[in-house]
């Protein structure tokens, strides 16, 4: 029943309950029409009954049978419900003596222990019921007798009369519902058509004026659905002109490089350094690409699933940190100071988390002047990444954290998603990130939110 | 032809200087707006090289001073996005021509070329100079049909003499044109050129303006 559409399910159950009610209804009404029809005939019987009772048989012959037969056939339409009321008077010795000279000849003879009541009697294969009657003399016995089935007839064609033009109306309703149901089904049909003729980029909201009631706040929450793939949509398409964009300067460089390369033939240092320029531009772009993978990543709704949540050990990611930086730490001669005494990230996905770290360091590392000292605190509040000599204008500040964010007069070669990653990291787990320059330095914080 | 190249992204300023000096340029490279903007009045520059997001300065900023203060040199715009819009502001802000990253070392050469050609009144892209033909582009010098070897720095003194051809000019602006800063320049750099220029085409290919400088023709 579930894959029918509700219009159909609508009109069945409709159809089914409206047949259901008409069938009770005509049962009813037919058994109601028996009882009064079987009442009416009996009174009938028993009148008839009566007079043939208070007549006097005794000089009855078989030529008043005749006679009276004759009298009948004169009568017009003499023939009309022949089989109403049959007859029959017998004598006390059982012998027929008179009757309606129709069914009433077919009547056996009396046993009177029925005498005074009615009775069932099967008269030429046919269910009757007669009633018996003593004549006032008690020499003659009196039998009015009626099919059954004549009474079924009359009864059935009263209720036939009487339920057919609720038949009808049955029908006008049936009609009028289907055609009701069809003009209120009519704005789905037409917003289901334009949905399904939309191109995959119209993502504008469906019109639902038309709709009824009772759709509106589905048709509103699809609204709101196309809204929120709209804006993804959005994001990505950005997000990926962005990348593109961003793709362009390392290409250019390798392209002219290249060109360089190509232009140097005799002239093996111009070479040289043309390939580590070429070198450095092919690092570049694979860092580039690596950071908005990572970035990719953290978009990812399945990003903080159950499945990859765990607790954090900041100590284990800090010094695999410390071993991977190991060269770029001493040509800088950097002091690495950590201070770890609990976690602002209770349940955290620990690959986001060691990336969030890296990036933070990796910076550290990158924009620290020669000789100085970066300090990394955690405690259960946040985690701190200190610069020790730097500071960061305040205007460049409030930029720090944008995609592809570069501030001006850089000399370090960077993709400017570092931060962007970062504070995405630091959102998925309820965290804000806050930079300041404090007395001890240019100071990256990742806060706990309550 | 000496140029002015602005341009912050290392790996792109490195490759176009080193490309352009084999291309037969002399390249003066800035990193960064301000000193870019400032070394427009240093020097004698046949074009100007700007790359549009630049750190101190922005590159749109700085044209507009310059085509404020009607400096008339060539500049070729470099735009990291591909989008129209920025080539038009570009465009109408003063920039002659543009090129969107990523490009290729040829395509900025020809496209200096053009411009410089340009600027100088020249319409078509080889220069014919009596029996002399000189090919921007190639750097290739052809006299009565033949090929003529001629080191860069004759090739742009002589490009500088054909683009020049009624203007007398002094050794000094000699060296300032085909010169970059990070070049030395031996003092009598110019009398070895014009020496060698005579002694491969001929001596009548430059006159000697006793006290003032040079000029292309008989003497």
């Amino acid at each position: 029943m579930k894959k029918f559409s509700l219009k159909l399910r609508l009109m069945i159950f409709f159809i089914l309950i409206a047949a259901a009610t008409w069938g009770v209804a005509a049962v009813v009404s037919l058994q109601e029409c028996r009882e009064e029809i079987d009442e009416f005939f009996d009174s009938y019987q028993l009148m008839l009954g009566r007079q043939l009772a208070s007549a006097d048989w005794s000089k009855t012959t078989a030529q008043t049978q005749k006679k009276t037969d004759n009298l009948i056939d004169e009568v017009e339409e003499s023939d009309a419900d022949d089989d109403a009321i049959a007859f029959a008077v017998f004598h006390k010795n059982g012998q027929m003596i008179f009757n309606d000279n129709e069914e009433g000849k077919n009547f056996s003879s009396p046993s009177f222990d029925k005498i005074g009541r009615f009775s069932k009697e099967k008269i030429d294969d046919e269910e009757w019921r007669v009633l018996w009657l003593s004549s006032i003399d008690k020499n003659y016995v009196i039998a009015v007798g009626q099919e059954l089935d004549y009474r079924y007839d009359v009864a059935l064609e009263t209720v036939e009369t009487l339920l057919f033009p609720w038949f009808c109306g049955l029908i006008i309703l049936l009609i009028a519902t289907i055609i009701m149901v069809a003009k209120e089904f009519r704005p789905l049909k037409k917003i289901s058509s334009d949905l399904q003729n939309r191109n995959s980029d119209d993502l504008s909201p469906l019109d639902y004026s038309t709709a009824p009631a009772e759709v509106r706040p589905l048709l509103e929450a699809l609204n709101r659905l196309l809204e929120k793939v709209a804006a993804m949509l959005q994001k990505e398409r950005s997000f990926i002109s962005d990348s593109a964009h961003e793709l362009r300067s390392p290409l250019t460089a390798l392209k002219i490089q290249l060109e360089v390369l190509r232009l140097s033939q005799e002239d093996p240092k111009a070479q040289d350094a043309a390939i580590s320029k070429l070198e450095q531009g092919v690092e570049r772009s694979i860092r580039l690409i690596e950071q908005l993978l990572a970035l990719s990543k953290t978009e990812q709704t399945s990003a903080m699933s159950e499945d990859y949540l765990g607790n954090i050990d900041w100590k284990n990611i800090l010094s695999t940190l410390k071993e991977e930086y190991l060269d770029k730490l001493s040509n800088k001669n950097l002091v690495v100071e950590s201070e770890i005494t609990g976690s602002p990230i209770q349940n955290g996905n620990p690959v986001l988390a060691a990336m969030m770290l890296r990036n933070l360091f990796d910076n550290a590392i990158k924009y620290s002047p020669q000789d100085s000292k970066i300090k990394v605190q955690i405690d259960d509040k946040k985690l701190e990444v200190i610069n020790s000599q730097t500071e960061v204008e305040e205007k460049t500040l409030q930029r720090l954290g944008e995609r592809f964010f570069r501030p001006a007069g850089q000399k370090e070669t960077g993709s400017g998603l570092g931060l962007a990653i970062v504070k995405k990291i630091a959102e998925l787990h309820h965290c804000q990130l806050v930079l300041k320059n404090t007395e001890d330095g240019f100071s990256v914080q990742i806060i706990k939110q309550d | 032809m000496r140029i002015l190249l602005v341009e912050d992204d290392s790996l792109i300023g490195d490759g176009l200087k080193i490309g352009l000096e084999k291309l037969g340029f002399s390249v003066d490279w800035f990193d960064n707006g301000l000193d870019g903007k400032e070394a427009l009045y240093q020097a004698p520059y046949a074009a100007v090289v700007l790359d549009l997001g630049l750190p101190g300065e922005d590159g749109l900023e700085i044209l507009s001073h310059w085509r404020q203060d009607s400096r008339k040199e060539p500049v070729l715009i470099l735009t990291a996005r591909g989008d129209v819009d920025q080539r038009i502001i570009g465009l109408n802000t003063g920039a002659d021509d543009y090129l969107a990253k990523p490009f290729a070392l040829k395509e900025v050469q020809a496209r200096l070329n053009a411009l410089i050609r340009r600027s100088s009144g020249s319409g078509t892209p080889q220069i014919v100079y009596k029996n002399i033909t000189f090919n921007p582009q190639t750097r290739s010098v052809m006299q009565n049909g033949e090929n003529v070897v001629l080191s860069p720095k004759e090739i742009a003194l002589l490009e500088l003499l054909l683009l020049n051809k009624n203007k007398v000019l002094s050794k000094e602006t000699i060296e300032n044109k085909i010169y970059s800063w990070s070049e030395e320049v031996q003092s009598n750099a110019v009398e070895v050129h014009i020496h060698h220029l005579r002694k491969k085409l001929g001596k009548d290919i430059v006159k000697t303006i006793n006290k003032i400088g040079y000029i292309l023709g008989e003497e």
